[in-house]
């Protein structure tokens, strides 16, 4: 697999894709949708699309594509190949999310999470897919949160198709099984190879599974946590593994969105609290002392006495 | 994110990002005369604020601090937590000597500008009388007599108010070429407006022009010079206060005004606070500056300025 598209620059969400196959825009088609590394708090989160003419489903059947997760990577691996050499009927695209993407949406001012970040990566698969000319008739997707309500979602998105939501599709279906190697491989590339845009020097790469709970991930990363900058790219900083040691270990940050409530917040914030109307005493800021010009004030300049 | 830990108080204030005019650098003839901070008292609030002299005490500036919460800086390879912007800009040296000349006024006689500005608090105010520029238009706030080559000064209240009265003009035409919201309406600098302020009235920039240079005179000097300029005083909105509602004594038996008791069914049993939707929290982060507090519609009306 080919992940140079990737890793020319891989803080940002990249599309990869196959050739479209000529008989899937002459004949219906059906497509499956699924993603790998959804949980692990390293690398990418890889979203996939595998589709072919719905006459041909009892080809791929034959191909024993299964559910990623019960495979080995060297099975894996094997299956990819045979499904790149079937080119002549099997599609894919795949939707790479950085960590860096997925920090950014998650952390972002107006909060964008990961189930609106995985619908809309499918979306946008799809959509590429129709785009390409692929005759889609049937949608077949591992579901993400509640089934019935992204069926909904789905359905309303593309009328033209017949959607079905459901979990566990990638043991249910054999084209999703085929969209969740597709997706897996190129996530375990892309774990294997990543490429540090940070000067890190010689970088310990045994970083394990990247899952949360993995002891060798939450070693490397406490190994590689700066305390100014916290994590390279390769972190996604949104997950709580990350945030905890960089609440503990790393340099505090304020920003200005930081959810803070109550009279203290008030008082930084210069509000008046409710309470002090209650009380017999006026607070300081309502007594009487001249206001600093609004020229100053809405250009935030003050006169300082320290430097 | 790091909310829950306090806030340390500011450290390292060793380094400072400035903005200053070259003339700040120039040393003028004197080799041994880098410029340099210093603590004067402030004409406006008598408080210590800071000040730079350079080209030898010749020349005085005054020191702002452009300070928003949550900046820092990056600094080459450094962080720097405090983010301020300071800005050194050139200030009439005047200004500063006239609290001193003022407060010798009382004894209503000639004295040599030397004896005047003589200040404890603030030793550093002798180096005032280097300021060429300030001694040279000591005539536009006091009486000179020469006598045997020594000049001797008297605080003169309408002259100082006939060239305040001038600092206001020059002000205003400023305020009109730079393009300075100066009416009601506009309360951010950052808002700007497409169509030319057509409806700001001279008396508006003579009242913003007027609350600038109040900035550096003491407040009855800015009250007597509001006369001066003939506009009338407005009441700021903040000083006036609803009326109490405190209940008058009589002699008749107190009897509840409203009756309450048919709230005090179970079905207005107080609720536990419900935890805020996502829809309510994203709503709580709305930006607020600039609105108006629900609280000021209830007020009684104030004289607002004209827009």
């Amino acid at each position: 697999m080919d992940l140079s598209a990737f890793e020319s620059d891989n803080s940002v969400s990249c599309r990869l894709s196959s050739p479209i196959p000529d008989v899937c825009k002459t004949e219906d088609c059906c497509l499956g949708i699924d993603e790998a590394g959804r949980g692990p708090v390293l690398g990418p989160m890889v979203y996939g699309i595998c589709f072919c003419p719905v006459s041909r489903k009892e080809a791929l059947k034959n191909l024993k594509v299964a559910d990623s997760k019960t495979l080995t990577e060297a099975e894996r691996e094997n299956l990819f190949r045979k499904l790149d050499e079937a080119k002549s009927f099997v599609g894919w695209a795949l939707q790479m999310l950085s960590p860096n993407t997925i920090s950014t949406s998650m952390l972002q001012r107006a909060k964008y999470n990961l189930n609106a970040l995985s619908h809309d990566a499918a979306i946008g698969l799809v959509q590429f897919a129709l785009d390409c000319g692929v005759q889609l008739k049937e949608v077949f997707v591992d579901t993400v949160g509640p089934a019935e309500k992204y069926q909904e979602k789905l359905s309303k998105l593309f009328p033209e198709v017949a959607v079905t939501v459901r979990p566990k599709a990638d043991s249910l279906f054999p084209i999703v099984s085929a969209a969740s190697i597709c997706a897996k491989v190129a996530r375990d590339h892309a774990v294997q190879s990543w490429k540090f845009t940070e000067d890190l020097g010689d970088v310990d790469t045994d970083y394990g599974s990247g899952y949360p709970n993995d002891p060798k991930t939450k070693s490397w990363l406490l190994k590689y946590l700066d305390p100014v900058f916290g994590y390279p790219q390769f972190v996604r900083f949104s997950w709580s593994t990350a945030q905890t040691l960089l609440d503990s270990k790393a340099a505090t940050v304020h920003w200005d969105d930081d959810d803070e409530d109550g009279e203290k917040a008030a008082a930084r914030q210069k509000n008046t609290s409710m309470l002090s109307f209650l009380s017999h005493s006026k607070p300081a800021e309502l007594k009487h002392t001249r206001d600093t010009h609004r020229f100053f004030t809405e250009r935030k300049l003050q006169s300082s006495n320290t430097l | 994110m790091t909310t829950k830990k306090k806030r340390s108080a500011h450290t390292n204030r060793d380094r400072w990002v400035v903005i200053a005019p070259d003339s700040v650098l120039d040393t003028g003839s004197s080799a041994d005369s880098d410029p340099s901070f210093t603590k004067l008292k402030n004409p406006a609030t008598g408080s210590s604020s800071l000040y730079l002299f350079g080209c030898g005490d010749v020349r005085v500036y005054e020191v702002k601090a452009f300070n928003e919460e949550f900046r820092s800086w990056f600094i080459g390879q450094t962080v720097q937590r405090d983010g301020r912007l300071l800005y050194v800009t050139p200030i009439d040296c005047l200004f500063l000597l006239l609290p001193y000349i003022r407060s010798a006024a009382t004894e209503g006689k000639f004295q040599p500008v030397k004896q005047m500005v003589m200040d404890e608090d603030f030793p550093g105010c002798t180096r005032l009388l280097k300021c060429k520029q300030g001694l040279d238009s000591l005539h536009h706030v006091a009486d000179e007599k020469e006598v045997g080559g020594l000049k001797f000064h008297r605080y003169n209240q309408e002259k100082t108010m006939e060239w305040l009265k001038k600092k206001v003009q020059r002000t205003v035409s400023t305020l009109k070429k730079s393009n300075i919201s100066v009416g009601g309406g506009v309360k951010s600098s950052t808002f700007v407006r497409v169509k030319q302020e057509a409806d700001a009235t001279e008396e508006d920039y003579l009242r913003y022009a007027h609350g600038l240079i109040s900035e550096y005179i003491s407040e009855d000097l800015s009250k007597d010079l509001l006369k001066h300029l003939q506009l009338p005083e407005i009441s700021s909105p903040k000083e006036t206060e609803p009326p109490s509602k405190k209940r008058k004594l009589s002699d008749k038996p107190v009897e509840a005004g409203e009756d309450y008791t048919k709230f005090n069914s179970a079905d207005f049993a107080r609720k536990a606070p419900k935890k805020m939707t996502a829809a309510q929290k994203t709503l709580a982060k709305v930006d607020k500056t600039g609105m108006k507090s629900i609280a000021a519609f209830f007020s009684p009306k104030v004289k607002q300025e004209k827009n």
